[in-house]
């Protein structure tokens, strides 16, 4: 996708809409047709009637909102509610694809290093009974970036990609850091439309400078550091109590209000009668649940006292067994989350007194032994922990996430990546697509007749944590104990450990950790943001730094390592430098992820696609694979009677279609 | 009397302050790096963290750290929470919520003391017969099967077979308060009815029951007149400090039926690092247990005037 | 006639045989309290039962047809009910359950124990200086009073993050915050038989306070002690499943029955079996305990015994 196009597209995604409006119906977002093709009433296909109440759960324990005020926050567990509750510039449709919002047409002429979006007006703020507070105007999306980037204001929060794309951003993040508190809690936007590139010459206009060419950058309009902030809010508050402030003092722009909030019990939501979008077909009131308790989610469901519910392990297996089970028929399998799994290699491990655990290193830093586990593991029994129904939906081949980037002629970018790799892109059997036993084999007995040499004794010792609560976890752990150990007899011995809390703080922090898997979800819409991770010695590398420590290991004893390392790290700055053309591009980022797979650098391990019984069509919803619009409860198509096994099968054809 | 309630008092005050700073010192043994959340951890880098703790108070010497904390305890301000709820005041995050604990755990108290109390009556009064059998292997069963299982059973016998909500409901909170109420009394009526009966029978072995006995006295008004009032004085020590800490909530109970109550707060404090809220909470705790104990005593010498507080230790 | 004061009285040293040759009798304390406790038959049925259970522990282990140490999740076996082969049916993962529970039940009597004995010991000796020995009487009564006011759950996770987690560990936290129970009810006995008249009369024969404690004192504490320790058990048990539930409990290396119980719970409703069978023991482990335990404080209790 050229830029040009881009704007071209959003021009006549606004003109479709200007007539969608004029006609009094038709789609809204002209993209969306994944069973949600009727505005306003959004009828359900399955013959019920919409739902106008909703009733969602989340877990208390891990989910519960702490903080209301959304440039101030990271963390999902906020951003999942408050997303209802402010207008981004841009939003994201069921098939993942950019489309207006407050902006109504946006694009760069400069490969993506200036761009401009055009806002809408009649855009208004309203506080928590939905009565008009201010208009929404350009001006908010710089009061928004200026309080994420001042450091007394918001303490560091959001400020890392704004900081990496837009000119001046870490300039004027410095700069307030210097100033006393004080000074920095008074400071106007003055100094920082000097500074920072950003302008807004008139309330419709809204022009961002980046500091490289991004072309990438639009897609960072549905995260939380672009999203607006009233001034008039600020100062009816008192810039000191911005933090701290509640459902009832926050000003409203997006499709709800949040009426009620409950901590650890409940959180009411309530449609926004002066939202923005007459289209948008809307709940009543959304009320999501918070449960102490995570496996009442079930029980609450069959009650009718939620609409939706996860399936645990065992409920699960006896709905499936059971075909005169009530819900037998409505078993239905979520869409993957948008995270992809790896099992990341730790390449400088340390024991518990903070001595190189010199044994396991030797082994990781050997490539054979890095690949007898990539070909060896037959995950599918650990796959099954999550959808014993179908355990290679869990399949995942790749480093990046699919459904995240298209090339100009629709193929996904993980499609290439595993073409490239060489298994077919589709899975028509039931066997894992990487699993070769003869192969692994081979690699094993290369591995140990090397590594023997090299003084490493076997078993070689693997250190695997877990959270000591998370039961599911240490069930998984335990599958893929033997799923290794299985690679050879006396070759690899997993150790299953606990942490208690925190597994930065007690296991990778201290470098515990021999392998760990952990799941990525993109930022934004671009690559980089992928293996931009796994750089070496690049500051912003997240898992370099922090899992596999590959900065920290000693050239002398793993050149092979490392040159593989820094063949990558060029191969993917090569990419990165490619902005005129897209397809180029992402092309020059597969082949990097390519040779960073085959080199077994990363395993990949698995996509989470569990079940569950819903009311809700998940294929309606937006699926948000950046930005922190997941959650949004709009134009969601809901019915009364529960979706069948069938519906889904066929939301899944008419979507892939 | 008033000199001996102001020595009380000033002894239990210093019990809370070196409870408070106990705990003060207990929770920063807790690594700085607790103070971020997992991806500050990562994200942020040694300098930027530095910056934070700095910001926070939290490199400043352990003694200034202590004295500010002490100032702000003497205005009744334990400063804001940072991750429960971020920037909100620790008093009124903890005032949101001990309504509901206390509304839980005093209607579970009444009715233990309700049934609890006539059960061990019963039982003593039929000591080594069919009730006081009955009442035994009830007290017995109740404390043998783990609170875990038979909150459980009592969750899925009230959800499924009553029907009753399983999920604690501020829109409803009558009917969906009666399954974590069943939980809690349950456990209470045990406990009554147990040290109800046990000193009962204790006080029946006594000579002067027997002496009432052989000077004819019935039964009946020996038990009321005499066993039961003077039984009593034992139990009646503990109940004002039972009241008052239905505000800490139960840690289990409300977990499992969601209640927006104390119970769960003080652990997720904890988990998060929300110091604030941690020492706001035991500070509390401390002293409602502090003057539940001395209530308890005054309650004993109302109902016993040979008891005669003055003079006497804390602890008994 | 003038005797020589001397000749008349001289000076003994204390002699521990010849003060129990005075005042000997009959009487032998520990044999009354076990003829009393024979006495219930149903508490003896009760001790019949939890050392049985005990010892069938270990046989359960050695009959079992898995070996818990070499277990091997098994998708395909999981679930199975409770049949000829797998005699109390399979886990999630497929996995025995007869062992597992077996395994997990003598964990959770070894803790129990450990920590009930434990709790004893140091209760008792703490208890005995408390009530005793006067000056010890303020500080101890503070250090109760701020260990008692701080709430458990606060140093359990303390622990857990900072120390780890393990056997030893929970051990050891366990019996560092569950004596205080014990050492008050101690001492409040202590202080209340301390200056009777028998034991000011000991005194002031000579007697040493080692001596006191132990033949005038003890006998009335050992009642009080075994019904704190029958009630310790079912504690430690529940308290050991509340800390599984919260992450806080043992690692994954020593499973307990606390933790066999916590994962139950996410599956009872379908396979009421993986809930039943630990419930059922560990109901078991603490009902015997709590009456044999209220037997044996009976029989104990001397006052009973003429």
């Amino acid at each position: 996708m050229k830029a040009k196009r881009i704007k071209m597209l959003s021009l006549a995604l606004a003109a479709t809409m200007l007539l969608a409006a004029c006609g009094g119906g038709g789609g809204k977002t002209p993209a969306n047709n994944g069973g949600n093709s009727g505005s306003g009433s959004n009828a359900p296909s399955n013959g019920g009637e919409p739902i106008k109440e909703i009733v969602l759960w989340e877990a208390s324990g891990t989910r519960e909102l702490e903080n209301f005020f959304i440039q101030n926050t990271e963390q999902a567990k906020d951003l999942n509610v408050l997303c209802n509750a402010y207008a981004p510039l841009l939003e994201i449709d069921n098939k993942g694809v950019l489309q207006p919002a407050v902006a109504t047409e946006w694009g760069s002429e400069d490969d993506g290093l200036t761009w401009t979006f055009k806002l809408r007006d009649g855009v208004t703020w309203v506080d928590v009974n939905g009565n008009y507070k201010a208009d929404l105007t350009a001006q908010d999306w710089v009061t928004g970036l200026e309080w994420v980037l001042n450091y007394h204001k918001n303490a560091g929060n959001n400020t890392s990609m704004p900081i990496a794309m837009i000119a001046g951003a870490g300039e004027y993040y410095e700069y307030t850091k210097e100033l006393e508190a004080a000074e920095a809690m008074a400071l106007d936007t003055t100094k920082f439309l000097e500074m920072v590139g950003i302008e807004s010459p008139d309330k419709n206009t809204l022009i961002y400078h980046c500091s490289k060419n991004a072309p990438y950058f639009d897609t960072v309009a549905t995260s939380a550091c672009l999203y607006p902030l009233s001034q008039a809010l600020i100062d009816e508050l008192g810039v000191d109590n911005m933090v701290g402030m509640s459902n009832e003092q926050m000003w409203y722009s997006g499709p709800y209000t949040i009426t009620s909030y409950i901590m650890n019990n409940e959180k009411v939501l309530t449609k926004n009668p002066a939202y923005w979008d007459k289209d948008a077909s809307l709940f009543d009131t959304v009320t999501i649940r918070m449960m102490g308790d995570t496996n009442l989610d079930d029980q609450l469901y069959e009650t009718g006292e939620v609409d939706q519910c996860d399936l645990e392990e065992s409920n699960l297996r006896a709905i499936y067994e059971d075909e005169n089970h009530e819900f037998h028929d409505q078993l239905v399998e979520k869409r993957p989350r948008k995270y992809s799994y790896q099992m990341h290699f730790n390449f400088n491990k340390l024991d518990a007194q903070g001595n190189p655990d010199v044994n396991w290193n030797t082994a990781a830093a050997n490539e054979n032994f890095r690949k007898s586990i990539y070909y060896g593991m037959d995950l599918t029994a650990r796959w099954a922990r999550d959808n014993f129904i179908y355990p290679t939906h869990c399949e995942n081949l790749a480093y990046t996430m699919k459904g995240l980037l298209y090339f100009s002629d629709g193929t996904d970018y993980v499609d290439k990546v595993i073409e490239q790799l060489g298994y077919p892109t589709t899975n028509t059997t039931d066997a894992p697509r990487r699993y070769d036993a003869n192969k692994a084999a081979e690699y094993r007995d290369k591995a140990i007749e090397e590594l023997t040499a090299q003084g490493v004794t076997f078993p070689v010792e693997m250190d695997y944590y877990v959270l000591a609560r998370n039961q599911a976890a240490q069930d998984a752990a335990t599958v893929l104990q033997n799923i290794i150990e299985s690679i050879g007899d006396n070759y690899i011995k997993v150790n299953i450990k606990t942490y208690v809390a925190s597994l930065t703080k007690e296991v990778t922090g201290p470098q515990l950790h021999s392998v760990n898997n952990s799941g990525w979800g993109a930022d934004y819409g671009d690559p980089e943001n992928f293996l931009g991770q796994e750089l070496y010695q690049d500051d912003g590398a997240y898992y370099s730094n922090k899992y596999s420590y590959i900065n920290k290991v000693d050239e002398a004893e793993a050149p092979e390592l490392i040159a593989t390392y820094k063949e990558f790290t060029e191969m993917a700055k090569a990419a990165a430098a490619i902005c005129d053309d897209m397809d180029a591009r992402y092309q020059a980022y597969v082949d990097a992820e390519v040779y960073f797979l085959e080199h077994a650098l990363t395993i990949p391990f698995n996509y989470e696609v569990v079940w569950q019984l819903t009311h809700v069509n998940d294929y309606s919803k937006m699926e948000a694979m950046y930005g922190c619009q997941t959650y949004t409860y709009k134009n969601w198509e809901t019915s009364t009677e529960a979706y069948t096994t069938a519906d889904y099968e066929g939301f899944l054809a008419d979507f892939n279609s | 009397m008033i000199k001996y309630t102001i020595k009380r008092l000033l002894q239990s005050l210093l019990t809370v302050l070196v409870v408070a700073t106990i705990v003060f010192l207990l929770l920063r043994m807790l690594p700085n790096e607790y103070y971020f959340t997992e991806d500050q951890v990562n994200k942020l880098s040694e300098e930027e963290k530095n910056e934070r703790l700095r910001a926070a108070g939290l490199l400043d010497p352990i003694g200034e750290q202590l004295l500010r904390y002490y100032g702000g305890l003497v205005r009744f301000d334990f400063g804001d929470s940072r991750r429960i709820q971020t920037g909100v005041p620790v008093l009124k995050v903890i005032s949101e919520r001990f309504m509901v604990s206390m509304r839980l755990g005093v209607s579970a108290l009444l009715i233990a003391l309700a049934i609890g109390i006539p059960l061990g009556i019963l039982q003593a009064m039929n000591k080594d017969k069919i009730p006081d059998h009955i009442g035994t292997a009830y007290t017995v069963f109740i404390n043998a099967v783990p609170p875990l299982v038979s909150y459980s059973l009592i969750l899925v016998f009230g959800a499924h077979v009553l029907g009753l909500p399983s999920l604690y409901s501020t829109r409803r909170p009558g009917i969906s308060s009666i399954l974590p109420i069943a939980c809690l009394s349950l456990a209470s009526i045990a406990h009554y009815a147990l040290w109800t009966r046990r000193y009962m029978v204790d006080e029946m072995n006594k000579d002067y029951i027997r002496l009432a006995r052989i000077k004819g006295m019935s039964n009946r008004n020996i038990m009321i007149r005499h066993v039961l009032k003077n039984a009593f004085v034992p139990l009646a020590q503990y109940i004002p400090a039972s009241f008052l800490l239905t505000i800490s909530g139960s840690l289990l109970a409300e977990r499992f039926f969601s209640t927006p109550g104390m119970g769960p707060l003080l652990t997720d404090a904890i988990s998060r690092y929300d110091l604030n809220v941690v020492q706001g909470c035991v500070v509390i705790y401390a002293t409602l247990g502090v003057i539940g104990v001395f209530l308890g005593d005054v309650l004993m010498m109302i109902f016993d005037p040979r008891i005669r507080l003055v003079g006497k230790g804390e602890t008994r | 006639m003038s005797h020589n004061q001397d000749e008349l009285f001289r000076l003994v040293d204390y002699s521990a045989d010849a003060a129990e040759r005075i005042g000997y009798s009959n009487y032998s304390y520990w044999r009354s309290v076990l003829q009393n406790f024979l006495k219930k038959k149903s508490a003896v049925v009760m001790a019949g039962v939890f050392f049985f259970l005990v010892i069938f522990s270990f046989i359960a282990l050695a009959i079992s047809k898995y070996d818990y140490a070499t277990l091997v999740p098994e998708s395909s076996l999981a679930f199975i009910e409770p049949n000829s082969e797998y005699w109390f049916g399979t886990d999630n993962l497929g996995r025995d359950y007869w062992c597992q529970v077996w395994y997990a039940a003598q964990t959770s009597i070894k803790l129990a124990l450990i920590v009930a004995l434990g709790e004893c010991v140091v209760g008792l000796i703490i208890g005995c200086l408390w009530g005793y020995v006067r000056v010890l009487d303020r500080p101890l009564t503070e250090v109760y009073n701020i260990i008692n006011n701080v709430p458990n759950i606060i140093y359990m996770t303390l622990i857990a993050l900072l120390v780890g987690q393990s056997f030893t560990i929970m051990a050891v936290a366990m019996i560092a915050f569950g004596w205080l129970i014990m050492a008050r009810n101690v001492r409040n006995l202590v202080l209340m038989y301390r200056d009777r008249e028998y034991n000011l009369a000991s005194r002031c024969l000579g007697t040493p306070v080692r001596r006191v404690l132990t033949k005038n004192i003890f006998p009335y504490l050992v009642s009080v002690v075994i019904l704190r320790l029958a009630l310790s058990i079912p504690g430690t048990i529940a308290l050991e499943s509340t800390l599984s539930y919260l992450g806080l409990g043992l690692g994954l290396e020593t499973p307990s029955l606390g933790v066999l119980l916590r994962n139950a719970r996410n599956s009872f409703l379908d396979e009421p079996y993986l809930l039943i069978f630990p419930a059922v023991i560990v109901s078991l482990i603490t009902i015997t305990f709590y009456l044999v335990g209220n037997a044996f404080s009976d029989a104990a209790d001397p006052r009973n015994h003429v």
